[in-house]
């Protein structure tokens, strides 16, 4: 399998060339662009039905998910997330898992697992969710977010960021959500709380936060009459 | 210090590489990540100038990074889609479309300045801000769309919904677009801002009022 990212960052969209009969690439539902007529595609709740609800419920994904299987070399497949920006692949190794906020997951190979965890009562107040994908096994990964991602390599000084920006992050990361600056910051610089990473590893940001559109657009709706 | 932005056009960060000590001033809400020895403290700057800052479209408090013990890094992003460019200080300053305001170094001298009550109907707010500084500083300003960097020479009319800033060197005043106040009002132009003399005017291709208008009417009312 081949794949390539076009269009980044604004409106990114993924191009899959499967090389042999049998690969497959697991996809979030909605999400397919376009595909060779002849590459099966079969819906399913993965990991059954309690497996999905779970993830509906607890890790912000569909239900439903689609497996794409190549039924000949050279058969080809487009995807794209809804909102625009910009996606993200990490070939995955085996070792190091990554954990994706709430709406975060886009594609997988079948040979990632994926579940929830419970993030903590902190992830509550972090604007990630409650609860977090963790990605892990080997192939890619596929994720995405709104506006541009910024990747950054997170070393032993750790790094400090917007709970509302957080797309995702491997599994050397821990982190705390703290207010920055002092009380008065807290209620009065609009940044509110922050995630503090710590330990080794990438933790992924997006450059918008979709809340900003829609905290914008919200005046503009007519107001409902009587 | 050192801003490079990144992501451009839509999705643009600035990453603000501060020396030691070295501060920015940032526009409340901006900030969306950071080095660990990075320092955030909250400035209203006294109630008046917050008070005025807030009815110039701004938030009435601004926030002060500053790197300790060592360099740090500080990104900072518009909450709508676009482009930034940094404008580097010149002696008689610039005029800002406050929502535009991003970040500065500290130096610079950020003013709320009243635009003229005709202003008031232009969906702008009745406030600019007037950015001035003895000698080197910057500013990064932010748009809704793309930037465009436009020279008057002479004189040129501006949508005042385009407006990102513009060198003070021009004068400025907000009125009707067409001969009259019908053929302004039916031209969907609405107000418009008339400069006279020399320097440059960055506008933003989109208009966010025009964008708001433009969804919001498609969206289910709201309750209130």
């Amino acid at each position: 399998m081949q794949y390539d990212i076009l269009e980044k960052p604004d409106f990114s969209l993924v191009r899959v060339e499967f090389h042999q009969p049998g690969e497959q690439l697991l996809v979030e539902s909605a999400a397919m662009v376009a595909k060779h007529s002849a590459l099966e595609m079969r819906t399913q709740m993965q990991g059954g039905l309690l497996g999905a609800a779970k993830r509906k419920l607890l890790g912000g994904e569909s239900v439903f998910q689609n497996t794409f299987t190549a039924t000949a070399p050279g058969q080809q497949l487009w995807f794209a997330p809804g909102p625009e920006g910009d996606l993200e692949v990490v070939e995955m190794d085996g070792r190091t898992p990554i954990f994706l906020s709430s709406g975060a997951f886009l594609a997988s190979a079948p040979t990632v697992q994926l579940d929830t965890k419970w993030g903590g009562a902190k992830g509550f107040f972090s604007g990630t969710g409650m609860f977090l994908l963790v990605a892990q096994g080997t192939g890619p990964l596929f994720f995405c977010a709104y506006g541009g991602i910024h990747a950054v390599d997170v070393g032993p000084a750790g790094y400090i960021c917007d709970t509302s920006h957080i797309v995702g992050f491997t599994g050397g990361l821990q982190y705390t959500v703290n207010k920055v600056g002092g009380m008065k910051s807290l209620f009065f610089s609009g940044e509110g709380l922050v995630c503090n990473f710590q330990g080794q590893g990438r933790l992924w940001i997006s450059t918008r936060n979709p809340s900003g559109l829609v905290s914008f657009v919200h005046p503009f709706r007519r107001v409902q009459s009587g | 210090m050192q801003f490079d932005i990144q992501y451009r056009p839509a999705h643009s960060l600035c990453k603000v590489a501060l020396a030691p000590n070295e501060s920015v001033v940032a526009e409340s809400g901006a900030m969306v990540g950071m080095s660990t020895n990075v320092q955030m403290q909250t400035q209203s700057g006294g109630l008046m100038s917050g008070l005025k800052r807030m009815f110039g479209g701004e938030s009435f408090f601004r926030n002060t990074f500053t790197a300790a013990n060592g360099p740090g890094e500080v990104l900072l992003a518009h909450s709508l889609c676009g482009d930034m460019v940094v404008l580097d200080m010149t002696a008689p300053g610039y005029f800002i479309q406050s929502s535009s305001f991003i970040a500065s170094t500290p130096n610079v001298n950020i003013e709320t300045k009243v635009g003229g009550f005709k202003s008031f109907f232009a969906g702008e707010g009745v406030f600019v801000l007037k950015a001035t500084c003895q000698g080197p500083g910057q500013v990064l300003v932010g748009a809704f769309g793309g930037i465009q960097e436009l020279v008057c020479d002479g004189s040129l009319v501006i949508d005042t919904g385009h407006l990102v800033a513009w060198d003070s060197t021009l004068t400025y005043n907000v009125g009707k677009s067409g001969s009259g106040w019908i053929a302004s009002f039916l031209s969907g132009e609405g107000l418009v801002c008339h400069f006279q003399g020399q320097g440059r005017i960055w506008i933003q291709t989109r208009n966010p009022a025009g964008y708001g208008q433009a969804i919001g009417e498609l969206l289910p009312p709201r309750s209130g």
